[in-house]
Formats: C-alpha cells, sequence, structure tokens
C-alpha cells in the first residue's frame, strides 16, 4: 500500500464516520458498506466484505439512542481492512486467516471509537454555546457556521478512531501473527461462520420480542432440515 | 394577515438540511443548533430575513427526537408559526407542539428504524454477501434507504398539510406494531442464516448436515448470555480462544 492509499483509506474513514451520527445517515457507516468501500478503495473489495461480514451483527442492537454511544463498528471495519491489506502481505499472509485477525485485533480497539465521539460531543458542547450566543445576537450565519462545525470535531474522532485501530493494530498483528497464524489458518472457516454467529446469536438476544427463541428454532430447525433433505 | 405558504423550494431546502440535524450533537442540549439549522428556510419564508427574537429563543432551545422523525415535526412546526403570524388560533403553539412530541417520535424512530428496517436490511444484505456476491452492501443500502428517504420527504409534508392531524395519522400507522413485525422477520432470517453457515460448516468438514443441528443451542445459550447483558466482545473472545484452542490441540 502507498501513502496515497492511506489518504483514501482515512477519506472512507471520515465519511464513513460522519454517517454514524454527524451526517445524512445513509447507513454507509455499517460495516458491511464501510468495510467493502475501504477494501474497494485498497483494490480489493471482497476482503472488504468478507471483514463486513464478521463484523456486522456484533453490535448492530446496540441502538444509538439519546446520549448512549455504542462502540465505534464503522472504525472497527475501516480499520481492519487496511490492517488486512496492508500489514498482511508484508507478512506474507492473505485470504481467510488474516482477515480474522485483523478483525480479532481491531474489535477492543473499537472502544477508543467511544472514547473520541464522546470528546468530539464535548467539543460540540461548546459549539452549541457560542452558535446560540450568535443566534441571540442576531447573526444567523454564526449559528449556521458553528452548527457545521460540529461535523469537523465528528470528523476528527472518525479519523482519530481509524488511525488508533491501525496504528496500534499493526503492531499487534506483527506481533501475534507468527504465533497465531497457524491455528487461525487450521481453524479458518469454523472460525469465521463462529464469528458471524456470535453476531447472530448477540442479536437475537437484544432484540426484544416475544417468542423470538421460539421462530428462532422453527426458522433454524426448517432451514436445515430443507438443506439436509436436497 | 393572510397566512404564508412555503415554496416548493423551501421544502427542498428543508429536506436536504435534515441530513444535517445532528452535525452539532452535544450533550447539553442534543440538537438544539440542528433544529434550528433544519426549519431556518422555513422561517426566512414566514418571517423574512429578520426573524423576531422569541422566534429564535424558542426553536434554540433543548430538542432531542428521532433524525427521520425531525422532518414530520419541522413541518408542523412551520404551519404552526405561519398560522400564529396570520392571526389564527391553534389549540397548542409550535413550542409545546415539539416539547410534546420529540420523545414519543423519538421511541417510535428508534424501534422501526433502528430496531425493526435496520436490522432486517442487514440481515438480508448478509444472505446476499454469504454467496460472495459484492451487491450485498447495494441490497442493504437500497432496502433500508427507500423506506428512509421516503419516511423524511412524506413526513414533512404531512406534517406542514395536515398540523396536529399528523399525530393522528402517525398513530393509525400503528408504527410500533409494524416494528414488532419487523423484529420477528429479522428473528426469522437469524434462525435461516445461522442454519445456512452451520450447513456450508458441515458441508466445509465433510460432517453430516445432522451436526449441524449441535450448534442450536449453543447459538441459543449464547443469546441468552448476551441477553443477561454479556458483552460482543466477550463473546468474541470465548468463542475464538476455544476454537483456536482446540485447533492446536487437535
Amino acid at each position: 500500500m502507498v501513502v496515497g492509499d492511506y489518504l483514501l483509506a482515512g477519506i472512507v474513514a471520515m465519511l464513513t464516520g460522519l454517517d454514524r451520527v454527524a451526517l445524512v445517515q445513509i447507513m454507509i457507516s455499517r460495516p458491511l458498506v464501510a468495510a467493502t468501500l475501504t477494501g474497494w478503495v485498497l483494490g480489493s473489495p471482497l476482503v472488504g466484505m468478507e471483514i463486513g461480514m464478521l463484523l456486522e451483527l456484533l453490535w448492530l442492537g446496540r441502538l444509538p439512542v439519546g446520549a448512549a454511544i455504542p462502540p465505534d463498528d464503522t472504525q472497527v471495519a475501516v480499520g481492519a481492512t487496511v490492517l488486512a491489506l496492508s500489514v498482511g502481505p508484508t507478512l506474507g499472509l492473505s485470504g481467510m486467516p488474516v482477515v480474522i485477525l485483523s478483525v480479532l485485533i481491531a474489535i477492543p480497539l473499537g472502544k477508543f471509537g467511544q472514547v473520541f465521539d464522546r470528546l468530539a460531543r464535548h467539543v460540540n458542547d461548546r459549539l452549541a454555546v457560542s452558535g446560540h450566543t450568535a443566534l441571540m445576537a442576531g447573526d444567523i450565519a454564526g449559528l449556521e457556521r458553528n452548527h457545521l462545525f460540529g461535523l469537523i470535531s465528528f470528523a476528527f474522532a472518525s479519523l482519530a478512531t481509524a488511525l488508533v485501530i491501525v496504528l496500534v493494530g499493526s503492531f499487534v498483528l506483527y506481533s501475534v501473527a507468527p504465533v497465531l497464524i497457524g491455528a487461525v489458518q487450521e481453524a479458518g472457516l469454523s472460525l469465521h461462520y463462529s464469528l458471524i454467529m456470535v453476531g447472530a446469536a448477540v442479536l437475537l438476544g437484544t432484540i426484544n420480542v416475544n417468542r423470538s427463541a421460539s421462530l428462532f428454532c422453527a426458522a433454524f430447525t426448517g432451514t436445515m432440515l430443507v438443506l439436509w433433505l436436497k | 394577515m393572510k397566512e404564508t405558504r412555503l415554496s416548493g423550494l423551501t421544502f427542498l431546502r428543508i429536506y436536504l438540511r435534515s441530513f444535517l440535524l445532528q452535525s452539532s450533537w452535544n450533550f447539553e442540549k442534543l440538537q438544539n443548533l440542528g433544529f434550528f439549522y433544519l426549519i431556518l428556510p422555513g422561517l426566512r419564508s414566514i418571517y423574512g430575513d429578520e426573524i423576531p427574537a422569541d422566534v429564535r429563543q424558542r426553536h434554540s432551545g433543548y430538542f432531542n427526537t428521532h433524525p427521520y422523525f425531525a422532518p414530520l415535526v419541522a413541518g408542523t412546526v412551520l404551519r404552526l408559526e405561519a398560522r400564529q403570524l396570520a392571526g389564527e388560533e391553534s389549540e397548542v403553539d409550535a413550542e409545546t407542539y415539539k416539547s410534546m412530541v420529540m420523545a414519543p417520535f423519538a421511541a417510535m424512530g428508534d424501534a422501526l428504524f433502528w430496531g425493526g428496517v435496520r436490522p432486517l436490511a442487514a440481515l438480508l444484505g448478509l444472505l446476499v454477501a454469504s454467496q460472495g456476491s459484492l451487491w450485498a452492501p447495494v441490497v442493504f443500502l437500497v432496502l433500508f434507504n427507500l423506506p428512509h428517504l421516503l419516511f423524511r420527504g412524506s413526513g414533512l409534508i404531512l406534517g406542514y398539510t395536515q398540523e396536529l392531524r399528523a399525530i393522528e395519522t402517525v398513530q393509525k400507522c400503528r408504527i410500533p406494531d409494524l416494528a414488532i413485525r419487523l423484529k420477528e422477520s429479522t428473528t426469522v432470517l437469524i434462525g435461516v442464516l445461522c442454519a445456512y453457515l452451520s450447513f456450508k460448516g458441515c458441508e466445509h468438514q465433510e460432517l453430516s448436515a445432522a451436526w449441524g443441528f449441535v450448534l442450536l443451542p449453543v447459538v441459543l445459550l449464547f443469546a441468552w448470555l448476551a441477553h443477561k447483558g454479556v458483552t460482543s466482545l466477550f463473546l468474541v473472545l470465548l468463542t475464538t480462544s476455544s476454537l483456536l484452542l482446540l485447533a492446536l490441540l487437535f
């Protein structure tokens, strides 16, 4: 990967990060989209999509309600994709094992996203005060300016999260890959499917629907029987 | 005085500004600047460039609702402002209306879009992705954004044309019931996805598909743990370490 690739990834990190709360919210911030987009600008959309699949369901049940800030799954997706496509090849690794290792390393680092997001919102507290003051003074353009400046704090929070994930993640990946890669290759596809199913289980456990267990069991059993007997 | 009517261009501006509602989201007053920014084109049409101080004050205070419901609130607020300026009486003023509806609309939006439409679209996207198709993100975006974008636009028009009656219309849509139906459909799709992955896993390990049923209680156990508050991170670490240990031992 060249410097231009990292810059492109940084732009994707900011744009998808803004989509989480501050801008548009058309869900390009969801891991399935953000990781594929990152993979696409870096030349490997399929690697991105595999990473997005692993992460999509993990925090989907955590609703961005009011002042609640869920872990930053967007930057986990972007960061894991950059790790897989930048550090992986330098270690001579590619394919599923490096995808899984990158995701496993990036997931805990998503906590940094909560910290940076909270910081951005505190910066916005000041913007809200100065915007309100400008408005009361009759300076409507001042309110608009302060309001739109909020985008900058959210964009920087996203970029900072992605940077931490890529920098810390690279160090960890270089350190643990030689030790774990054999086991990850061995577990390979089982690990891949299991991670998606953990996400599915978490979503099932947090969806708050009566009869969710019976609906799930009926759908699972029915589908298994159809696939088995086909 | 005759009531001022908003032009199509003003509606378009408000619609586009609704995508920036949360740009300055803050802990103090949440979407306060955003809501004023959202309705500003409408206020300019009603009051001209010199918006009175009391109007500026009442629309820049604490505000928090679901971002997709904000255009609906904005439409009604602007109509109430226009009527008030024209000297027409209304059951409630714009400020009371805002404080009355923002919390219920927030709850409805969270249940419908974050709890209903988004997981369902994500599950369908994942089912496409599990076939290796790069159309998966597109499928997800289209399925989610069709209702989302339509809702924002129609909400703005509905709020403006029906004013306070818009609340009744929203009630008639039975949004909480719809959200539950969507969640039930999502639950079924989770079952389908898990079964498909179990089957593929067995196929890959050259095991009988019957072994796939073993995963049913495992998923249910994990779901129960998640329901009890165990974090996703812990479950991921538990699964990964168990599988890696098994891979190292055997």
